[in-house]
């Protein structure tokens, strides 16, 4: 007896670029994938272990002023970077640039984005938006490792430059995110000095709340800079215990508050500002706290300060500052099922728009399904913005070989109008169901264009993803999903 | 040597001492397969008749499996001792059995009266005794072994917490090592089956299993049951193993077809001894089971009990920690009934011990023999009666991942309250501190996973 | 607030259905922690029997954590989601509690009946399928001479010869093997995506048929009369109490008189909970293609 398998181990070289409000950085990691299946089974490829091996210097974020981007010099440091890890940009096979915080605010964010992308290897992505970020802290940080462990809810706070991401994982799985508008680098100060270079918009809010009015150029004393950071930490840790947070905070966060209506068993702190909590930093002066060129020294010192008052012990996270960057480098990526159908020759497919054309299960009837799904990609085609789409849905109610046959006849005929020789057919099934689906399809479609039909993968209407070329001797590919799905169903701030 | 037998006016005559031990048997339908078993109870008589008055010596002259042509046979015949054997060669099967049961004929005596014995002469004796008879000679029987904890105390009874799982998951291994612990099981060893035989999963276990006995100070040992080449290169590779695993049979061939020589078993012992984490001196573990020489056509046309008794025959040489039987698990063509179940344990068993192996019982069923849980439970009380050292601990005694059904962690917990039979002395003070058991019993803690959760 | 339900909504939903599909959902509610109470029937019943009207008694689902007052109940629920393991149900005495214990008959009795019962002939009917003996007579037969399995009847060579198409690129059996129930539940999906594949990729597809009372190496037999050059069987697997459904498909290319186990290509596990029928048999669709161009199957296949 044997299996059939060509391949039952592979490693995966992931790149993670963070480019934040303060500091940019580099992370690679390999990632191995493994057929987990016992002997005989139709094979199942997982993500068996994670690991960075490479861990880039902490950066300053080239700008050319505080709205631009330097995107020249932010490519010369990955190039760097790549050198001192020994590897070409041919030999990244995935992953993502993260542009976080205050700066996916800036002008040319998108581009920079963009630029990266073709730069960073064949499969390197751009995402941003803070609940993802949220997210990926959190796994970077450990949090989401040892909510897992002890079986309990861990809330990470990630404080960088210019917010503060918070994610909450119980059992390993996020069930909360949320975002602030504090961090660090609100307030510039000139390093080592005490002359206050810039002030952002939300800092602003908090000095008027202090009844400071300060402009670049003043010079505030230590005992007035402490209060502003009080009050930011203040904010942050109103954030985290309490769902009624007063008018302040309420203006600060950029995202509904948390829910709070689960027991938070442990807390943990990660970005630039966490190794300000952990550590034993007392200001004793302006020049002093200013040794970064910003009050992110200051703002640690009054987290703890906060925490203390609050009776909080904080738990120590596994990584700090580098806690995006390892969670966006290994932790961004995910792979399909592994019975699927591909057409490798129309893979990487990047920037796949993806819709849900049924709202309640798929429908009982193909007529009903081929409206559904011509309904669902007209309503994206027809203004022309997206190039691909993809078909998402959890599959049929029951995975029989009748219901994938009626499911590919709705979908086929659905889509018929949208597919061609350069747009192929993409659906991803939530359902163990792509190989049967993918097979059903293609002989209906027949010559009229490619399939790629994935499962195991949860996506929804609004998600970007790209897929990969495949791996594990074909049996798999990788997908990144670069929106989650409940970053994107609406309300922000009610 | 007479090899005829008059039973009611009628006359068996057979051809060799193996048709003899053969036909003698209790039915079995490995025997029937095998086409050698008796074909009526008439000559089934006939033949436990001709057995009781062979000597010891004919049997010694007739191996089932000729001693130039099998291993097994020569590993027997080397490890004999001479001396006892000399003394009571003369002997007929009859007058064995009744030195066995003898009232003064004690522990010492059967241990040195072992030595002495062929496999095939402690064969042709199980042959000759009721299941009562095989209850009432193992009782006496007392084998110990050392490896981190001593197996076989009197008054105590062992198990093996069995936590296995369908695609090795450790957490899932890991969920029912906990849920067996806390019913007090996994004095014995906590041994794991993977389903993928590769040294990462051997390894991979082995430390998971070792970093959590350290952790909790669980005074017992650790095991996988890959093949035994499989976890000598784990522990090569520097992977903590207490004891190393091997399912061995009764003739050479069988041992072919399980990829396994005396030379090689004596490696893994040595290996065990210089870079193993068991204390020892006994560090090898075997599983054995009536029937696997008549499915893997290795058995020489000799029946499956004595197929069964060479296997200790073979075992006995490398001082095995521990030793289970299996006899459930082969299959309805060796082993058909729940009736065929309960006599093959306790057949093993007593021959097991009377070869001086320190032994455990799996009275277990496959879903395709014709038994069900009262068998099981049957065999399970007159195993712990007749001394067994230690029985498996299967969650709910549904193994999920070798699809069988085994003893439970419950039925563990019960034996024990039934005949008042303790944990191994160190494992019952560490369940007392625990809180798993208080004073004998199973303590409030008892059956919650999560108390290794705090 | 609407993201956050709906969050919230999504996740419950992906946890719901990663329950369901590892089987760990019944009906009840996934965690519910059962605490031990006097059983309800502790008062005497006097009533005559009557016809009450309710529904049937169903068998305990087994998916709860019924330790009353555990130390860390997040902990077993993730324990439960590790393994199907019948764990964190607690004990009545040492002894299992009721609901467990009658669980555990349940499926024993499934898998029994899965082993010793029949494929009904209304099922053979529908698929289409003619039935075809071995020289087993019957199920004992069956279990105790393994080898009687193996062969074909002579009335069932005489059949296959006269009603199944020769030398076809790829022959299709049903066979019972160790579980009836198994065939019912899964060949209705793995036989149609399987000649829906083989039919697309212009492979030449015998008759299949179903072989009563039939082992694995009974496909050398068919592949011989039929000069068969690939044949799949698809076969029952023996039952185990997580469920008695389970299938699995042995691949032979080109089988003889030397062929051993090693030469066979085998797919085990394909049932609703493992991989299910209809991906498993376009998935065996791709597996056969590579057999026909390696013309080599087994261990040979991966050379």
């Amino acid at each position: 007896m044997s299996k059939t398998n060509d391949t039952n181990y592979q490693t995966v070289i992931s790149v993670g670029i963070d480019i934040g409000t303060t500091t940019t950085q580099i992370v690679v990691s390999r990632i191995t994938i493994r057929n987990t299946a016992p002997g005989s089974s139709v094979p199942r490829m997982e993500i068996t272990d994670k690991e960075v091996v490479h861990r880039s210097k902490i950066y300053f974020t080239p700008l050319r002023d505080h709205q631009i981007i330097d995107a020249d010099a932010v490519a010369q440091i990955v190039l760097r970077e790549y050198r001192e890890a020994g590897l070409t940009p041919e030999q990244v096979d995935t992953g993502a640039v993260i542009v976080t915080g205050e700066t996916a605010k800036k002008e040319n964010a998108k581009n920079i984005v963009e630029s990266m992308a073709g730069l960073a290897g064949d499969f390197v992505v751009a995402t941003a938006g803070v609940n993802l970020e949220s997210v990926l802290a959190g796994k970077g940080s450990g949090a989401a490792a040892h909510s897992r462990e002890k079986h309990s809810v861990t809330l990470n706070i990630d404080i960088g430059g210019g917010t503060s991401n918070i994610g909450v994982f119980k059992n390993g799985q996020v069930i909360e995110t949320a975002c602030l508008n504090i961090g660090g680098h609100l307030i510039e100060v000139e390093r080592q000095g005490d002359r206050i270079t810039y002030i952002s918009e939300p800092a602003r809010a908090i000095l008027r709340e202090c009844g400071l009015s300060w402009q670049t150029g003043d010079m505030p004393g230590l005992d007035e800079l402490k209060s502003v950071a009080r009050l930011m930490a203040k904010c942050i840790i109103e954030t985290i215990t309490t769902e009624n947070v007063s008018s302040i905070t309420g203006e600060l966060l950029m995202t509904p508050p948390l829910r709070l209506d689960y027991r938070v068993d442990s807390i943990m702190f990660s970005g630039g500002v966490a190794d300000f909590i952990y550590g034993d930093f007392r200001p004793v002066s302006v020049s002093q706290v200013s040794e970064y060129g910003d009050i992110g020294p200051l703002l640690g010192w009054a987290v703890k300060e906060e925490l203390s008052a609050a009776g909080i012990v904080p738990e120590k996270p596994g990584e700090t500052i580098r806690a995006t960057v390892i969670g966006a480098g290994a932790h961004s990526v995910d792979i399909s099922g592994s019975t699927i159908t591909v057409d490798k020759a129309v893979l990487p497919i990047r920037n796949v728009t993806v819709v849900s054309p049924f709202v309640k299960g798929v429908p009982e009837s193909p007529g009903e399904i081929t409206t559904a799904v011509h309904r669902a990609a007209q309503r994206i085609i027809s203004d022309g913005s997206a190039q691909f789409v993809a078909f998402a849905m959890a599959g049929p109610a029951e995975v029989s070989f009748a219901a994938v046959q009626e499911l590919a006849q709705g979908i086929a005929q659905g889509a018929a109008d949208f597919i061609s020789r350069d747009k192929p057919l993409i659906v991803v099934v939530e359902k163990d169901c792509a190989k049967i689906l993918g097979q059903c399809l293609k002989i209906i479609l027949g010559d009229k264009g490619e399939v790629v039909c994935i499962d195991q993968i949860v996506v929804g209407e609004g998600d970007y993803i790209d897929i990969g070329k495949p791996i594990m001797g074909g049996r798999v590919v990788p997908v990144v999903v670069k929106t989650l799905v409940f970053e994107n169903t609406g309300a922000r701030k009610d | 040597m007479n090899l005829k037998a008059n039973i009611s006016n009628k006359v068996f005559a057979f051809n060799s001492v193996k048709e003899v031990l053969a036909k003698a048997n209790e039915e079995k339908s490995g025997d029937l397969l095998a086409g050698i078993g008796a074909a009526s109870a008439s000559e089934r008589v006939a033949a436990k008749l001709v057995l009781s008055n062979l000597t010891l010596e004919d049997i010694y002259n007739n191996p089932v499996v000729p001693y130039d042509e099998d291993e097994v046979t020569r590993v027997i015949y080397d490890g004999l001792n001479t001396t006892v054997y000399n003394r009571i060669k003369n002997w007929t099967v009859g007058e064995l059995r009744e030195y066995i049961l003898d009232s003064d004929t004690g522990n010492e005596d059967l241990k040195q009266l072992g030595r002495g014995l062929t496999s095939e002469m402690i064969a042709a004796v199980a042959k000759l005794m009721s299941n009562m008879d095989l209850v009432y000679a193992a009782k006496k029987i007392i084998i110990q072994a050392h490896c981190n904890t001593t197996i076989g105390v009197p008054g105590t009874l062992a198990f093996r917490n069995q936590p296995n799982h369908p695609t090795d998951s450790i957490d899932g291994i890991m969920a029912s090592t906990k849920e067996g612990l806390s019913f007090g099981s996994g004095d014995a060893v906590i041994g794991i089956n993977p389903v993928e035989d590769n040294v990462e999963t051997v390894a991979r276990i082995l430390t998971t299993v070792k970093e959590f006995m350290e952790k909790w100070q669980i005074p017992t040992q650790n095991c996988v049951l890959a093949h035994i080449t499989t976890q000598m290169k784990a522990v090569e590779k520097g992977a903590p193993a207490d004891i190393l695993f091997q399912s061995v049979a009764g003739s050479q061939s069988a041992n072919d077809a399980f990829g396994v020589t005396a030379a090689m078993l004596e490696e893994a012992y040595e290996l065990a001894k210089v870079k193993g984490t068991g204390t020892g001196p006994n560090l090898l573990y075997f599983e054995t089971g009536q029937g696997s020489e008549i499915s893997l056509d290795c058995h020489h046309g000799a029946d499956e009990l004595t197929m069964e008794a060479r296997t200790y025959g073979f075992a006995r040489k490398f001082s095995p920690f521990m030793v289970n039987n299996v006899s459930g698990f082969i299959g309805p063509e060796t082993i058909y009934d729940g009736r065929e179940v309960i006599r093959a344990d306790l057949e093993d068993l007593f021959m097991g011990k009377l070869h001086g192996l320190p032994m455990g019982i799996a009275p277990c069923y496959t879903n395709h023999m014709k038994a069900d849980q009262n068998d099981q439970e049957i065999g399970t009380m007159l195993c712990a009666m007749a001394g067994s050292n230690y029985f498996m601990g299967v969650p709910g005694g549904d193994d999920i991942m070798l699809s069988y059904q085994d003893t439970s962690y419950h039925d563990d917990a019960s034996v024990r309250e039934i005949l008042g039979l303790k944990p191994l002395p160190e494992f019952e003070k560490w369940l007392e501190e625990m809180g798993i058991m208080e004073n004998g019993r199973l303590g409030k803690r008892a059956g919650d996973p999560s108390i290794f959760d705090k | 607030m609407a993201a956050e339900s709906q969050m919230e909504q999504l996740i419950v939903e992906n946890v719901m259905k990663e329950l369901a599909k590892r089987g760990l959902m019944g009906n009840g509610s996934p965690n519910q922690v059962e605490m031990p109470e006097k059983a309800a029937g502790a008062q005497p019943k006097t009533e005559p029997y009557r016809e009450s009207g309710d529904d049937p008694l169903t068998i305990p689902d087994i998916t709860g954590i019924w330790v009353p007052n555990p130390e860390n109940l997040e902990a077993i629920k993730v324990m439960k989601q590790a393994t199907p393991a019948r764990i964190g149900l607690y004990r009545a005495g040492t002894r299992p509690k009721t609901g467990a214990m009658l669980k555990f008959m349940a499926d024993h009795a499934q898998a029994m009946d899965a082993v010793f019962l029949d494929v009904s002939e209304e099922f053979l009917q529908k698929m289409n399928l003619f039935l075809v003996d071995t020289m087993a007579q019957d199920k004992e037969e069956f279990l105790k001479r393994p080898e009687l399995g193996r062969k074909l009847s002579r009335e069932g060579e005489k059949m296959i010869k006269e009603k199944c198409e020769k030398n076809p690129q790829v022959q299709i059996l049903v066979v019972d093997g160790l579980s009836s129930s198994s065939i019912e539940a899964n060949v209705p999906d793995v036989l149609p995506a399987l000649t829906q594949g083989l039919t697309a990729a212009g492979i030449k597809v015998g008759t299949p048929f179903f072989i009563k009372n039939g082992r694995v190496g009974v496909q050398d037999h068919v592949g011989k009369l039929l000069n068969a050059e690939v044949v799949v069987s698809l076969i029952g697997e023996r039952p185990g109490l997580v469920t008695a459904d389970s299938m699995s498909a042995y691949i032979i290319y080109s089988p003889d008189e030397n062929t051993v186990e090693a030469d066979r290509t085998v797919f085990s596990n394909i049932h609703q909970g493992g991989t299910p029928p209809a991906e498993a048999g376009a998935h065996l669709v791709d597996v056969i293609k590579r057999i026909l161009q390696a013309k080599a199957s087994g261990m040979k296949l991966n050379q």
